[in-house]
């Protein structure tokens, strides 16, 4: 799922010449430029983000018009506001987290590909797209590279662009494209805002369904809590398989070890974060040998043994929270985290612990 | 010698306002070893044949009186087929397509032919054409493969957004005059329609610049009449697999640089 890129050191595979053609013809072109502003990295080698553009941006307002006067009128209030920009949206904070990891990354490795790209994928008109552009201008924001597709589904794009990790405020999207075995999440703003670290990017990620995959989920729903801890008691060493969000947290762990090289270990501009309602005494030594069986290091691990998660990520204020459940999601954003849905797995078919049952017909 | 035969199976479109768009019945037709049939097997070109047809279909739904449409001619050029002169037409026939004359000329005039039927577009499978029918103004795409497997039932036009924001110091080269009139005539037809299901489509594709380059070309497609669709700004990202889901029936090259890829 979403596989983790090349190294930029291991031996170059026999590229493309068309590839490394466009390559370095937008090298050059970036270098040309006289307002000295960053060149996108080598998608090859950089961890890709693609956030949409209302994730983006706070475009609440203008998806009314949308929803209620149809896409004529929402393109022309976009062409009329052109040089209004929009506000920040739910992955802002995210967005400008990365840009500082970059900035970091680029002091201490100037030749380096491996960076985060950044990649606004919508499928808004492309008229749209000068707001939009102006309102990345405005922000001053590393953003280059970008799809516009005019209402076509963004999912082939995603594949083209290498994507690692897709945010959308579209859950049928996201949806897809864990399906296509890319890490994707649905953000939601929260209720309230935070002061968030601008020194360092900070992850937090739910363990089962997330990270892990959803079979002890499966257990907890179908046999409930005791079945869960001896099963788990149980298979203590047996790794858990991968979750949709596992790749990305160890693009994570692999920009991480580049600062740590550095002897920047206590100053690294990344933090990761497990928030799981699993216990440490009873099945949280799975979870951790499962990480440690995969080279993956997790900074802080944080076990709730059911304890509701919003007070916790209140303290932690992560740029971003991923969890598969809504319930959890609903929870984080009254208390002001940035949450992101991972539709993946059994929760999907539960809401506040009860199945979900199928409408009844008449 | 050029002979001109008109297709009596469709109406001719008005000479004024029409916008005359040449392809080579080698574009058109495929003519391979087994030509023992009547009629020919598909070319490279049938999607887009369809898509341009496509066009004028809804063109006319929305006004029956319309006269800026398509104008499709076949220029037959390679000898063999010339001969069979009968073959080119009934294949035509046979697969009903818009095609309102045939001409019938040589490699040495069939020049002559596009500027007799005022030809705003002209499409081969030739690299000689191309650079013979561009050196004399002429807009002149060449076809491949790709062009065989792009829809038949929307016509998406590329524009580069790259060439666009570098200025040329020389006068501009006739191509470029005539790409950016043929431009502003498909800006036309496109206002047509609504911003989505519309038969004809534009397409940006920045490739090497980043932000700044695709909102330039935006702006500057706008200021022309061209209202673009989709966008896509690479940055130096690859091409190939960009491309190949866009799927566009030609490239219209009418920056001002003439940097080619």
């Amino acid at each position: 799922m979403s596989e983790i890129k090349p190294n930029e050191s291991a031996p170059a595979p026999a590229e493309d010449n068309g590839e490394e053609k466009d390559w370095a013809a937008a090298k050059a072109f970036f270098d040309n430029l006289k307002t000295h502003k960053p060149r996108p990295p080598k998608p090859r080698y950089a961890v890709t983000i693609a956030v949409s553009s209302r994730t983006l941006f706070n475009m609440v307002a203008e998806r009314k018009i949308y929803e209620e006067e149809g896409v004529e009128k929402y393109v022309a209030y976009q062409l009329e506001n052109e040089n209004e920009p929009l506000k920040p949206g739910a992955a802002f904070p995210f967005v400008k987290a990365l840009m500082n990891v970059n900035s970091r990354l680029r002091k201490l490795y100037p030749d380096s590909e491996e960076l985060f790209d950044i990649v606004l994928m919508t499928n808004n008109h492309a008229q749209v797209g000068v707001r939009l552009i102006n309102s990345i201008n405005h922000y001053d924001l590393t953003i280059e590279r970008f799809c516009m597709t005019g209402g076509q589904s963004p999912i082939g794009y995603l594949k083209a662009y290498m994507t690692n990790l897709y945010l959308s405020k579209d859950s049928e999207k996201v949806g897809e494209a864990i399906e296509e075995g890319i890490a994707a999440a649905t953000m939601f703003m929260p209720k309230t805002e935070m002061e968030l670290s601008d020194t360092q990017l900070r992850v937090a990620f739910d363990g089962d369904a997330v990270l892990f995959s959803d079979e002890s989920e499966i257990i907890v729903k179908k046999h409930g809590l005791d079945t869960f801890f001896q099963h788990e008691k149980e298979f203590e060493n047996k790794p858990l398989a991968q979750g949709p969000l596992k790749c990305f947290l160890e693009a994570l762990g692999k920009l991480q070890r580049k600062f740590y090289a550095k002897d920047e270990r206590l100053n690294c501009p990344i933090r990761t974060f497990l928030v799981t309602a699993r216990s440490a005494a009873s099945s949280g030594a799975r979870v951790l040998k499962t990480l440690r069986s995969w080279g993956l290091e997790i900074d802080e691990a944080l076990f709730l043994a059911g304890a509701p998660k919003g007070p916790l990520l209140q303290k932690i204020k992560p740029h971003i929270y991923f969890d598969d459940q809504m319930f959890h999601i609903e929870g984080a954003k009254e208390l002001g985290t940035i949450s992101a849905h991972v539709p993946y797995g059994i929760g999907q078919k539960y809401n506040r612990g009860k199945l979900i049952e199928p409408e009844k017909k008449e | 010698m050029v002979s001109t035969i008109q297709n009596t199976d469709v109406k001719q479109k008005d000479a004024d306002h029409a916008v005359v768009v040449a392809i080579t019945s080698h574009a058109a037709f495929e003519s391979g070893a087994d030509d023992g049939d009547e009629v020919y097997r598909e070319g490279v070109a049938f999607p887009l044949l369809q898509a341009l047809q496509k066009v004028n279909e809804r063109l006319l739904e929305e006004n029956p009186a319309e006269s800026l449409l398509f104008d499709v001619i076949l220029i037959t050029t390679d000898s063999q087929q010339q001969q069979q002169s009968s073959r080119v037409i009934s294949s035509t026939r046979h697969y009903g397509l818009e095609v309102s004359r045939f001409c019938f000329s040589s490699e040495e005039d069939f020049i002559e032919s596009l500027q007799k039927n005022n030809v705003k577009l002209f499409l081969t499978t030739d690299t000689n054409e191309v650079t013979q029918a561009s050196q004399t103004g002429v807009v002149s795409v060449l076809l491949d493969q790709q062009t065989a497997v792009c829809p038949s039932e929307q016509l998406r036009v590329m524009f580069c957004g790259d060439a666009v924001i570098r200025p040329d110091t020389g006068p501009m080269p006739l191509t470029r005059q005539a790409a950016q009139s043929f431009s502003t005539q498909l800006g036309e037809m496109r206002q047509k329609f609504g911003m989505f299901d519309s038969p004809l489509s534009f397409i940006l594709v920045t490739s090497h610049g980043g932000r700044e380059s695709c909102r330039g070309a935006l702006q500057m497609l706008r200021s022309r009449g061209v209202s673009v669709d989709e966008a896509y700004c690479l940055a130096g990202a690859p091409r190939g697999p960009m491309l190949s889901l866009v799927q566009p029936h030609f490239l219209l090259r009418d920056g001002y640089s003439s940097l080619e890829e």
